[in-house]
């Protein structure tokens, strides 16, 4: 066998997740490309240009933002009776009824929230860092990964199929028995095509340091990476304590356990990762203390029309009040999946385009918690559970309230085909689902439980599904054409980026659709 | 291999008072039951959808035409559909099918398991799901 060094890494990453294939890609130098870090400078001209933003949510208030600091004169129309979009928190009185009809309240303590939108900002999202910053929005650190955390697969077979495992030690071993068999394959010759001598020797060390083998014989005979069965500490006893004993290397790899490791290796998943102190909404009210005056609340569009002098929006307000507002320009945030069912005077084209994506089936939910048993009795402040129950996806513990009485935990937050599924059941229901499978991992769960607020994007009437799915189809046909102006009508959002479901995404394509309105405007 | 020798008995330890939590598959359910189950939260238990939304499954020509179509659709998602082909099985998908083509006055053939099998036969091996999206 010998292997090129491309294929080495992508195996390296495959078996031993992130940290080695950090080490491999940082030595190709393969560099991280940034996303954009400020809005665009518009210079010149654009006093008295009229522009209708549809949608409040962060890209249609990026937009209102900047360009009214140009001194266009910016008029928004919001369906929701709030700005943000799908920058929401629900806390105490924060009410939704879904397609459904499925009324909640939402009923935690006072102080306790979930994001039922998005939740988390890496730390390279500089454009959504940009606004936490202008707008004073106090940020904490979001545990997006805790060596401490349970993985618990009940798909798979053997040994540790169907029980809660520290992350901990399936890394540890993963990374032992991946580096243990390396060193084989080099001590047998198998990677002289890829390795000079001197490499060769380099290599080997590496893989001791990596998979903490025993340098002599380069076994993996266990690590304290695992952490203790008896926790070392003072004195004589416990003094040195006793390392936990390795797995077997079938049993990590039969019980699936292993899929865990790289589920946070994307660039987008790596540390450090934010959350806004109190809600992600504080970046959607920052936004609102800026441009809420320019926003009309409460109001559906209902049709768009254009010419080559400009647009007219007829919208109509939940009192029934109907209207128009024409304008130079329009920059449309509305989700594609909600504005497909729109009065849109763009062409055949660009309609055609628009049903070339499809968007994402999308759960969260809330369950408050009385104790913090996660912190108390199993020593896990934050970051997920890993699991394959279908329907759960993550089971998240708060980055917040750290050592306080209770806490609200994300139960799960499942896409697609299991999403739908689980979003079928009343809430009451989906809180019995989603208390029943952290039963599972913890034996405290059902009886900590106290209340809960779910939410699903596809039942959400201005969003109908999470996020944008491009298919490689789409973005090679339908995209372009919807990045691209039709007329006088710009799109904006998640959905005209490839940082799709993030809100820089949003952030980022306001500022590139903005900045060409603004160029258009001084050519003319 | 030193590995085995002490896993092996590691293994034994973790083992020691904890049954394996593997859950038996649950008794099997009708078409009726299923799409009410897995579909209904869109197209709704009365098959008429959400308009705007969600397409109706009563009185639509497409679900009632040719089965290989439909069959595909269920498999690989279509617009803001999803994929089920992870989570339902041939049987499934068949019986949820032929539920749904005769339902609420629609008139179609039942659709076998076979069909289903055969149409998945020609898809592409799924692309592994991470576990974490946005």
């Amino acid at each position: 066998m010998v292997l090129s060094r491309r294929r080495f890494f992508e195996e390296l990453a495959a078996v031993g997740g992130l940290s080695l294939a950090m080490a491999g890609m940082d030595a190709l130098g393969f560099g991280f490309s940034s996303a954009q870090a400020a809005p665009p400078t518009l210079t010149g001209k654009g006093k008295g240009t009229r522009v209708v933003i549809l949608g409040a949510g962060l890209a249609g208030m990026t937009a209102a933002y900047e360009l009214t600091k140009a001194g266009y004169d910016c008029h928004v129309i919001e369906a929701r009776s709030f700005a943000g979009g799908r920058c929401q928190t629900s806390r105490k009185g924060f009410t939704d009824t879904d397609l459904m009809g499925h009324k909640q309240t939402c009923d935690f303590d006072e102080g306790l929230y979930i994001n039922h939108g998005p939740w988390r900002i890496p730390y390279h999202h500089r454009s959504t860092l940009h606004y936490t910053k202008l707008f004073g929005v106090a940020l904490e650190s979001f545990v997006n990964d805790n060596d401490a955390s349970y993985i618990y697969f009940e798909k798979g077979k053997g040994a540790l199929a169907g029980k809660p495992v520290r992350k901990r030690q399936i890394a540890a071993d993963a990374r032992g028995y991946a580096a243990e068999l390396l060193a084989k394959c080099v001590g047998k010759g198998d990677l002289d095509g890829a390795l000079t001598p001197e490499d060769r020797d380099r290599f080997i060390a590496y893989l001791i340091s990596e998979g903490r083998l025993s340098p002599k014989t380069q076994t993996y005979v266990g690590t304290d990476r695992r952490g203790y069965d008896i926790p070392h500490g003072a004195g004589v006893d416990p003094g040195p304590g006793k390392v936990s004993p390795p797995f077997t290397l079938t049993d990590v790899l039969e019980s699936d356990t292993w899929k865990a490791l790289a589920s946070l290796s994307e660039f987008e998943q790596q540390a450090t990762m934010f959350q806004p102190a109190g809600g992600m909404d504080h970046i959607a009210k920052g936004f609102e203390r800026n441009v809420g005056h320019l926003i009309r609340y409460s109001t559906e569009v209902q049709k768009l029309v254009q010419d080559d002098k400009g647009v007219e929006v007829f919208f109509k307000g939940v009192d029934g009040a109907v209207g128009s507002v024409k304008a130079d320009y329009c920059v449309c945030t509305i989700p594609l999946s909600v504005l497909k069912n729109i009065d849109l005077g763009v062409s055949p084209k660009f309609k055609a385009a628009m049903a070339g994506v499809s968007y994402a089936p999308v759960n969260k939910i809330g369950l408050q918690m009385k104790r913090r048993f996660w912190e108390e009795d199993h020593f896990i402040y934050g970051g997920h559970v890993y699991t394959d129950m279908p329907g759960i996806g993550s089971i998240s513990l708060p980055s917040t309230g750290w050592q306080g009485q209770k806490g609200v935990i994300l139960g799960y937050y499942a896409f697609g085909a299991e999403a739908a599924r689980v979003s079928a059941k009343p809430p009451a229901d989906r809180a019995a689902f989603a208390v029943a499978a952290g039963q599972k991992v913890f034996p405290q769960y059902a009886e900590s439980f106290e209340t809960a607020f779910s939410f699903s994007w596809h039942l959400a009437k201005y969003n109908l599904g999470g996020w944008a799915e491009w298919s490689e189809e789409g973005r090679a046909t339908a995209y372009p054409v919807l990045c691209e102006p039709d007329g006088r009508v710009y799109l904006a959002g998640e959905h005209l980026s490839y940082i799709g479901g993030w809100q820089a995404g949003a952030i980022e394509s306001a500022w590139q659709q903005i900045g060409k309105i603004h160029a258009r405007v001084n050519a003319a | 291999m030193t590995m085995r020798l002490i896993a092996g008995a590691a293994a034994l330890l973790l083992n020691a008072g904890s049954a394996l939590a593997q859950t038996p598959d649950a008794a099997p359910l009708s078409g009726k039951d299923q799409f009410e189950a897995t579909c209904s939260a869109c197209h709704q238990v009365t098959g008429l959808g959400i308009p705007g939304a969600f397409p109706a499954l009563a009185g639509n020509v497409f679900l009632q035409g040719d089965e290989r179509a439909v069959v595909s659709t269920v498999l690989n998602g279509r617009g803001g559909m999803p994929t089920f082909k992870a989570d339902l099985s041939d049987a499934q998908i068949a019986a949820i099918l032929t539920y749904v083509r005769s339902a609420w006055g629609n008139k179609a053939a039942p659709v076998a398991p076979a069909t289903v099998a055969a149409v998945r036969a020609q898809l592409a091996p799924p692309k592994p799901a991470g576990l974490q999206a946005h």
